[in-house]
């Protein structure tokens, strides 16, 4: 595409949220999910800086895990999706209901981190990923707690009214994914669900090392069509809503184009997952006139402090 | 038995009016004081204001003095002149959510004045001159140039506020259409005001280039210089940003400080580049990109350049010095052509510019010290921060604007920059407001403290404030409630106390309450309806006995 056209697609940054919301070794395969989800989107593009990674528990570090530092979505291929640059923004008991929410508004305590804020605006396309425990209208955060369909519809509803998207693409997979998304009613958001109500999401092969299943069908073939994506492909969001047809994934996956204004088989795949900038050439400056440069003495005015330094006593201890 | 049956009666009398007294107590006293126990803090918010103000039109003020020096008009010429700017102005333009209101004078030079001008041989003294006289904010000043003037030969806008138009040849009515085209395309632009307003008042229509490039006003920015040198141990790069940042960018920072905050911090990468593979230049020995090889460059630089601790936007501007196998290289345009300034900007991101440092002489003594041209690569920068903090004004071939040199903006482009930010700001805080009020009113269950009442109450006065110094013409202060506007509105709205209470929910109120209620309150009622029975029965008696 030419750079023309790229005003035409009306975003100018790429964000994405991932959330991993199981805890226990057993859900193994749900943080290998999201992890897989945050490689593609780090080399298709999207920096660490917007990105928001929340996974529930620490599998890499986990006592349980015979390889540690490591998380592996493959007995095979042994990718290593934790890696040694992985930037983990809510952690372990971090991610609650509360937190995704907040994260999503954006009413956020005024002492957050900035790696902790969704800083989209109106020109933001944002990847949204879940994975996890499922039901009929709900998500399981954390064997805690829950966070139902209308909780979710109501966020985003929010985030429109804020302006705080341009388009939104919703990706779930989990059992009953589709209900997550049958109450969203805000617009520019498209949606892929791995299972139908009434319907589990099934994992897709179990590593005989470690025990546990390592990833699951639907992740496991939409990251077989992302790999296959670089960040100048031609690819659309219609091929990847095609992915995973019902003799490979068992479930059937169900998808959701109403609220989306725009035809997907037109739209790019890298609108999403990837981060292609607009640019422009400069064709001509201002001319300036020549200002002599001064060069800065040593500022006279720093005294330096005579007082030796110390470290502050760690234990206050009694006199 | 008589005596019998008389206690027998005043034990029941007695029942009954301990009956009647529990429940007069229980409804009379108990609801309302449970009802008032229970009920969800919640502050009075302005409502019917912040309705009002979803449907106000703003109007906004512009004064227009036109200076004749051509000696040929006549007063009555003026008079003339003035009527048809008058109705030039006041005409078709349908009043929108936001109108313009222009106060035109029209009157003859003072002689002094004439006879200074012709003295002046250069635009930029006849700019120095009226801007030392007339200038003031908000207050433009049309100059009606003398037939013979050598300088201005074509209508030509100053860097301050006035606009010289040699008026000689021409007749009246062209002279005003000419000037009322000047204020709606250049100096005022009410239709791309009105537009921007309608947008972020919620409207979504599809953006124009120019939007889309520039950040929307934020409390401050935060700007980064890098230099990026893959090589130093080949060259050692000596580029006085922080000198260079006080000699050309400080001006601007001082003369915008009083509207925004800009935060200047610079830095130097090393042994990291612009990842893709330029093509192998056939005809000279060099290397270029072409236009659509330069999206996939920023993205594996941006990853290294850090990342910063406060929430505002950041620009980013690159110095990219090649490497030595890719060096020298340009930029070209689809036919081939060299881009002139060897740059390009990312909207809403910043900018890269290329510097072609020259390669060190063979068996000279590794690293070699080189200069960068501050002056070259700040020319760059500066022209690419007026497009992304959207200052620069495109306008028609047909009129010549005068260079604007050292002083980076130009004061008629801070008053439309001023007007547009105001008016997006306003139009921000109503919409924000709004859908506050309609959250707040969706769902009863939210508590609404006392400090989000009165950041509402700031931002409503804000607004109003801010109108009030839009019609009076005085941009500055109206912008600067509008900013205080907008804060406090984003302050009301993010705050973090506004999350529904989870452990109260309508549906579930009964289940709480049953257990509480029902046990005493079917006897109490049992009681009651056996009391008034009675009551009634003894009333009938009365009339009986009697």
């Amino acid at each position: 595409t030419s750079p023309e056209e790229f005003f035409k697609s009306g975003h100018t940054n790429n964000w994405a949220v991932l959330v991993d919301t199981s805890r226990f070794w057993f859900n193994y395969r749900h943080v290998a999910n999201v992890l897989s989800i945050y490689r593609s989107c780090k080399r298709l593009g999207i920096p660490d800086s917007r990105i928001i990674l929340m996974v529930a528990d620490d599998m890499a570090c986990n006592p349980r895990n015979p390889r540690p530092a490591t998380v592996f979505n493959n007995a095979n291929n042994q990718i290593n999706v934790y890696g040694d640059d992985v930037e983990v923004d809510y952690r372990g008991y971090e991610v609650t209901v509360e937190n995704f929410i907040r994260v999503l508004t954006g009413r956020l305590p005024p002492s957050t981190p900035r790696s902790k804020r969704l800083l989209s605006d109106e020109h933001s396309n944002v990847l949204v990923y879940m994975t996890g425990h499922g039901g009929d209208g709900f998500l399981k955060f954390q064997d805690a707690e829950e966070i139902s369909n209308v909780e979710l519809a109501d966020a985003f509803e929010q985030m429109w009214q804020k302006r705080r998207y341009h388009e939104v693409f919703f990706m779930i997979d989990t059992c009953q994914a589709e209900s997550m998304f049958q109450k969203f009613y805000s617009p520019n958001i498209l949606a892929v669900a791995s299972s139908k109500v009434g319907e589990d999401s099934l994992s897709h092969h179990v590593d005989p090392s470690i025990g546990v299943y390592v990833i699951d069908r639907y992740t496991y073939y939409a990251l077989e069509f992302l790999e296959t994506v670089t960040p100048g492909s031609k690819k659309t969001m219609g091929q990847f809503l095609e992915v995973c047809p019902k003799y490979q994934c068992i479930s059937t996956v169900a998808k959701r184009t109403d609220l989306f204004r725009r035809d997907v088989n037109k739209v790019l795949l890298t609108d999403f997952f990837g981060s292609v900038r607009n640019v422009e050439l400069l064709p001509d400056s201002i001319h300036l006139q020549n200002a002599t440069l001064h060069t800065h003495s040593e500022d006279s005015s720093d005294v330096k402090s005579d007082k030796p330094l110390s470290y502050a006593q760690q234990f206050p201890m009694p006199v | 038995m008589p005596g019998e049956e008389a206690s027998e009666e005043k034990d029941k009398s007695i029942q009954h009016t301990a009956a009647l007294s529990f429940g007069f107590i229980c409804l009379i006293i108990g609801i309302p004081l449970w009802w008032k126990t229970t009920e969800v803090y919640r502050v009075n918010l302005p409502y019917s204001d912040i309705a009002d103000l979803w449907n106000t039109k703003f109007q906004f003020t512009i004064d227009i003095d036109v200076v004749n020096l051509e000696k040929s008009w006549t007063d009555k010429d003026l008079t003339d002149l003035s009527k048809l700017l008058k109705a030039n102005l006041a005409d078709d333009r349908k009043v929108g959510a936001i109108f313009p209101k222009y106060r035109v004078a029209v009157r003859q030079a003072a002689e002094k004045q004439s006879s200074d001008v012709t003295s002046l041989k250069t635009l930029a003294a006849l700019d120095e001159y009226f801007h030392g006289e007339e200038s003031s904010v908000n207050k433009y000043l049309i100059v009606l140039m003398p037939v013979n003037n050598a300088v201005v030969k074509q209508t030509t806008i100053g860097n301050y506020r006035a606009v010289y138009l040699p008026a000689g040849k021409r007749d009246l009515k062209t002279v005003s259409s000419e000037v009322t085209e000047i204020l709606h395309s250049v100096l005022v632009r009410e239709d791309a005001l009105l537009k921007s307003f309608q947008n972020f008042l919620g409207a979504r229509e599809p953006k124009d280039k120019a939007s889309m490039r520039s950040l929307s006003y934020h409390q401050g920015y935060d700007i980064l210089f890098t230099l990026v040198n893959p090589q130093p141990d080949i060259l050692d790069i000596d580029w006085s940003i922080k000198e260079a940042v006080e000699a050309y960018l400080s001006p601007m920072v001082k003369q915008l400080s009083d509207y925004i905050n800009l935060d200047i911090k610079s830095q130097m990468l090393f042994f990291t580049g612009l990842r893709r593979k330029p093509h192998k230049d056939k005809k000279n020995s060099g290397f270029y990109y072409e236009e659509t090889d330069l999206p996939h460059t920023i993205n594996p630089l941006e990853a290294n350049l850090g990342s910063h601790a406060s929430n505002n936007p950041m620009l980013n501007f690159i110095v990219y010095v090649p490497s030595r196998d890719q060096h020298p290289l340009h930029i070209v345009l689809k036919n081939g052509e060299k881009v002139k300034t060897n740059s390009f900007l990312s909207p809403q991101w910043g900018g890269i510019v290329v510097q072609n440092l020259p390669s060190p002489p063979p068996n000279s003594s590794l690293p070699v010290r080189v200069t960068v041209d501050m002056k070259t690569v700040m020319e760059v920068f500066l022209t690419q921060l007026r497009l992304l903090m959207d200052f620069n004004i495109q306008v028609k071939k047909d009129l010549q604007v005068r260079e604007v040199g050292n002083d980076v903006i130009r004061e008629w482009e801070l008053d439309n920059w001023l007007r547009k930010k105001c008016l997006e700001n306003l139009a921000t805080s109503i919409s924000t407001l709004q859908s506050l009020t309609a959250l707040l009113e969706g769902i009863s269950n939210i508590v609404i403290q006392d400090d989000i009442g009165q950041q509402v109450e700031n931002a409503v006065t804000g607004i109003k404030e801010a109108h009030r110094h839009l019609s009076s013409g005085q941009i500055a202060r109206a912008f600067t409630q509008s900013r205080k506007a907008l804060a406090s509105s984003e302050k009301a709205f993010f705050d973090p106390s506004l999350l529904e209470l989870l452990y109260f929910p309508e549906d579930q109120k009964f289940a709480i309450y049953i257990p509480l209620f029902l046990p005493i309150g079917l006897p109490i009622l049992g009681s009651l309806f056996k009391a008034i029975k009675w009551i009634k029965t003894k009333r009938k008696q009365k009339p009986k006995t009697e």
